[in-house]
C-alpha cells in the first residue's frame, strides 16, 4: 500500500513544477549543528544551487526528527519531504532537473564511486572525530548538540546519540581506530579527491555533478570549522586544488547569490578564519 | 491481639437467626482503588442457627477482646488501628455493623485474600457477664502474584507481564510491576504505594514508566517516559491528589504522510508539572449512577519546576444524576477546559484537548472536532462539552434482577466545542469564540455496564453543527470508555 501511495505521489510530483515555497530544514546555524550535518547541509544547499533551484533555509532545533530519516537535512516541497542529499538528487531528477545528465555510463559509475568514498570517508571520520574523541565530545558536541534541551535530557539524549554512534563505528569496523588513524584516512581520501580533480574546475570537467556539490559540503566545513585542534583542517589545506576548488563553488554559487548563506557558515558557526 | 487457639463458633446459643444476617448490611458503600472485590466473597460469616436460644438484639454488650488469626507478615499496628472501632460498640447490632465495616475496610487494603469475622462470648476468667469476644479469621495474600496475558489490536501484538507484590513491608505497602513487550513497542510502568496506618485514604505512590501511544488521529506517536509522586488525602467530603510528574515526551510521526503540522511537533521535550487535583463523589456507582453529583477539578502548572514545557492548565467534569419515575434517571453533564501556555513557546500537540467519540461528544468521530491541518486532528487550548440522558431500563426489562440490569438504553443530547483562543483578546471574545460553531448530536442507544470501571456503548447518533474537517459519524457508532460525557 505505503509502496504503491509512494509511486504515486512521486508520479504526480513530477508533474508538478518546482515550486516558490521550497524550503530546506536544518538544525540551528549558530549554536547547535555540528561538523557532519553542516556538511551535509551545505552539500543539499550547494547541490539546489547548481541546479538553480530556489530554496529557503529554515532553521529549526528539532530538524533532525522532524526528518523522516532521522538525518539532516531534509526539504519541503509542496507537501513532499525528502531527506538526505541522494534521495534528493532523485527527486530533483524527477522534476526535470539533474546535473549528471551530460555524463556517460562509465563517468556515472565513477561519480558515484568517490560519492561513496566521501560519504564513507570523510562523514565517517567527522563523526567519529564528533563523537568518539572524548575531547572534542566534551568541549564541542555535548554543550553543541544538547543546546535546545533542558536538564536532564540534555545529557540522556548526547549519551543515546553517542551509543547509537559508537554502535555504527563498531559495525562498520571503525571502534578500534585511534584518532591519528581516522587522520590519515581522511588525507587518504583527500589525495583520492585531488588526483581525481587535478587542474580541472569541477570533477568532470566543466560543469559541476552532485559529487562537486558533496565534496564542497565536506570540504569548506572542515577548512571553516574550528575543532579542538587544527589537524583536520591541516589535513584538507595541504591539498591546494580542492582549496582553490571550494573557494571556487563558493564564488560561483553562494557569494553571488547572496552573502548570507555560506558566508554565514563561516562567521556564525566557527571561529576559524575564511578561506584562504 | 495475637492469634489464639480457634474456639468454636457461638457456642454459647446467644443469637436469634433473625437478627445475624449480615447480607442486610451488604450495600454498604464501597469504593477506592483496585484492591480484590469483598463484594464477591461477603457471605463468609458463618451462621449456625440453634435450637435453644436467647435474643441479645437489645441486650447491652461489651467487647473485651479483638483476635486475629492468620496474621503472617502483616504489622499489628497497622490492624490495630482499624478495629478500634469495634470496642465502641454498645449492643449486639452495633457490634456486627462495626465489625463488617472493619472487615470491609481490611479487605480495602489489599492485604488479605479472605477475612472472616467471628462474634463469640468471652470465656476465661476476666470474661464479664455481657462480654463478646470478636475474631477476624485472615488469609494474607501472597507475597508475589503474576499475571500473564497476550493482546492484539491496533495492528500490534504484545505480550503483559504483571507482577505485583502486596504488603511489601507488613503496612499494605504495594508494589506493581507491569511489563508489555509488543510487536511494536515497549512499555513499563514500575509503581510503589503506601498507605498511612489508620488512614487508607492518606496514601502516597511513586510511579517509574515507559509508554507509547499510537494517536491514528493525529498521526502521531508519542513515547513517555517519566516519574511521578503522588499524594492523596480527603478533606471533609472531598478528596485532593497532589501531584508532581517529570516526564521526557518523545513525539514522532506515525507516517510519512503525516501532515507538515504534526512533522513540525517531532522531537523531545521535557515536562515537569504540579497536578492538583480535587473529587466530590456523592454517586451511588460510577459507571451507571442513579442518583448523586460528581465534581472533578484538575489543575496543572508546568515549567516552574524546570524542563522546557510551560503552561497553566485547568478543566473540570461536573455530572449531576435523577431518579425520575419507572426506574429512568436523568442525568447531566457539562465539561470544559482552558490551557494557557506561558512565555512565547507555542502549546504542543501533546498537551492540547481533544474532543469526539463515542463516549464524548457522540456523533464525531474518535477526537476529529476542531483544528486539523491535512486531516490530522492538532487539539484545541480550550473546550467545553455538555451532555443530557435519559437512560432507561431496556424496553420489557428482559433479564431483570440479574444479566439485564447491566444494560440501559439511553436517549442523548449532545453538545460542544474545541477551539483556539487568542489570549489577548479577554473573557468576552473567549465565550464568543467557544459559542460559535457548536457541534453537536443527539441520538439513542444501549449502554452496557461492564464491571465498575468502564462500559460499552452503541448508539444511533445524528450529527449536527458539523464543521468543514470534522470528521463524523452519522448512524450506528460503536465506543467503549471509562469517561463518558
Amino acid at each position: 500500500m505505503s509502496l504503491v501511495t509512494d509511486a504515486f505521489v512521486s508520479q504526480i510530483a513530477a508533474v508538478e513544477p518546482w515550486p516558490e515555497n521550497a524550503t530546506i530544514y536544518q538544525p540551528m546555524k549558530s549554536e547547535q549543528v555540528l561538523l557532519s550535518d553542516n556538511a551535509s547541509c551545505l552539500a543539499v544547499q550547494a547541490f539546489l544551487r547548481m541546479c538553480n533551484l530556489p530554496v529557503q533555509v529554515v532553521c529549526r532545533a528539532n530538524a533532525e526528527y522532524m526528518s523522516p530519516s532521522g538525518k539532516v537535512p531534509f526539504i519541503h516541497v509542496g507537501n513532499q519531504v525528502i531527506s538526505e542529499l541522494g534521495p534528493i538528487v532523485q527527486f530533483v531528477k524527477a522534476k526535470g532537473h539533474s546535473l549528471s545528465d551530460g555524463l556517460d555510463e562509465v563517468q556515472k559509475a565513477e561519480m558515484k564511486a568517490y560519492m561513496e568514498l566521501v560519504n564513507s570517508m570523510l562523514l565517517t571520520a567527522e563523526l567519529y572525530i564528533q563523537w568518539c574523541d572524548e575531547a572534542t565530545l566534551e568541549e564541542i558536541t555535548q554543550p553543541r548538540y544538547s543546546s535546545p534541551y533542558s536538564w536532564p535530557l540534555n545529557y540522556v539524549l548526547v549519551v543515546q546519540k553517542k551509543w547509537e554512534i559508537k554502535r555504527k563505528m563498531k559495525a562498520i569496523g571503525w571502534a578500534g581506530k585511534t584518532l591519528e588513524q581516522v587522520y590519515e584516512d581522511v588525507d587518504q581520501c583527500c589525495q583520492a579527491l585531488s588526483q581525481r580533480l587535478g587542474t580541472q574546475p569541477y570533477f568532470f570537467n566543466k560543469q559541476p555533478t552532485e559529487l562537486d556539490a558533496l565534496v564542497f559540503g565536506h570540504l569548506f566545513t572542515i577548512l571553516t570549522t574550528q575543532l579542538t585542534n587544527d589537524e583536520l583542517r591541516e589535513k584538507v589545506k595541504g591539498y591546494n586544488n580542492l582549496n582553490a576548488f571550494c573557494r571556487r563553488i563558493e564564488q560561483n554559487y553562494f557569494e553571488d547569490h547572496d552573502k548570507d548563506s555560506a558566508s554565514g557558515y563561516s562567521t556564525r558557526l566557527t571561529k576559524g578564519p575564511v578561506l584562504p | 491481639m495475637l492469634p489464639k487457639t480457634r474456639r468454636p463458633l457461638f457456642s454459647k446459643n446467644l443469637l436469634n437467626e433473625n437478627v445475624w444476617s449480615l447480607h442486610s448490611l451488604d450495600p454498604l458503600p464501597m469504593n477506592g482503588p483496585d484492591f480484590g472485590s469483598p463484594g464477591e466473597d461477603a457471605d463468609l460469616v458463618e451462621v449456625e442457627p440453634q435450637k435453644k436460644q436467647e435474643i441479645l438484639e437489645n441486650k447491652d454488650v461489651v467487647v473485651q477482646q479483638v483476635h486475629f488469626e492468620g496474621l503472617g507478615r502483616t504489622k499489628d499496628d497497622l490492624v490495630m488501628h482499624e478495629i478500634a472501632d469495634v470496642f465502641k460498640a454498645k449492643n449486639l447490632i452495633d457490634v456486627m455493623r462495626k465489625s463488617h465495616e472493619v472487615r470491609e475496610k481490611l479487605l480495602r487494603m489489599g492485604v488479605f485474600r479472605q477475612v472472616e469475622v467471628l462474634i463469640d462470648t468471652c470465656e476465661g476468667d476476666d470474661a464479664v457477664a455481657n462480654g463478646l469476644d470478636v475474631t477476624f479469621e485472615v488469609k494474607e495474600l501472597r507475597r508475589l502474584t503474576g499475571s500473564y496475558n497476550t493482546m492484539v489490536g491496533n495492528n500490534e501484538g504484545s505480550m503483559v507481564l504483571g507482577l505485583k507484590l502486596p504488603n511489601l513491608f507488613g503496612r499494605a505497602e504495594k508494589m506493581t510491576f507491569q511489563f508489555s513487550y509488543g510487536t511494536k513497542e515497549t512499555s513499563y510502568g514500575l509503581s510503589f504505594f503506601k498507605p498511612q496506618v489508620g488512614n487508607f485514604e492518606r496514601n502516597f505512590s511513586v510511579n517509574l514508566y515507559k509508554v507509547t501511544g499510537q494517536f491514528p488521529w493525529s498521526s502521531l506517536r508519542e513515547t513517555d517516559r517519566g516519574i511521578s509522586t503522588e499524594i492523596s488525602f480527603p478533606i471533609w467530603k472531598t478528596s485532593h491528589t497532589l501531584k508532581w510528574e517529570g516526564v521526557w515526551r518523545e513525539l514522532g510521526c506515525l507516517a510519512r504522510t503525516a501532515s507538515f503540522a504534526i512533522r513540525e511537533e517531532s522531537g523531545h521535550t521535557l515536562k515537569s508539572s504540579l497536578t492538583h487535583s480535587m473529587v466530590i463523589d456523592s454517586r451511588n456507582s460510577s459507571i451507571l449512577p442513579k442518583r448523586g453529583a460528581l465534581l472533578k477539578i484538575n489543575q496543572e502548572l508546568a515549567g516552574y519546576t524546570g524542563g522546557d514545557v510551560s503552561f497553566l492548565k485547568e478543566d473540570f467534569e461536573l455530572q449531576l444524576n435523577k431518579q425520575l419515575s419507572w426506574d429512568s434517571v436523568l442525568s447531566t453533564s457539562l465539561w470544559g477546559g482552558m490551557l494557557v501556555p506561558i512565555g512565547d513557546r507555542p502549546s504542543s500537540i501533546a498537551d492540547r484537548f481533544y474532543l469526539g467519540g463515542p463516549t464524548s461528544v457522540r456523533g464525531f468521530s474518535m477526537y476529529s472536532i476542531g483544528p486539523q491541518s491535512e486531516g490530522d486532528y492538532l487539539g484545541g487550548e480550550a473546550y467545553w462539552a455538555g451532555g443530557v440522558h435519559l437512560y432507561t431500563p431496556l424496553p420489557f426489562r428482559p433479564g431483570r434482577g440479574g444479566f439485564g440490569d447491566l444494560f440501559r438504553t439511553h436517549f442523548f443530547l449532545n453538545a460542544g466545542n474545541l477551539c483556539n483562543l487568542n489570549y489577548g483578546e479577554g473573557p468576552k471574545a473567549h465565550l464568543r469564540r467557544l459559542a460559535e460553531c457548536i457541534r453537536w448530536s443527539y441520538g439513542a442507544g444501549i449502554v452496557l455496564r461492564l464491571g465498575t470501571i468502564a462500559r460499552l456503548e452503541l448508539n444511533y447518533c445524528i450529527p449536527m453543527g458539523v464543521q468543514s474537517g470534522d470528521r463524523i459519524c452519522d448512524g450506528v457508532q460503536f465506543g467503549a470508555g471509562i469517561r463518558f460525557l
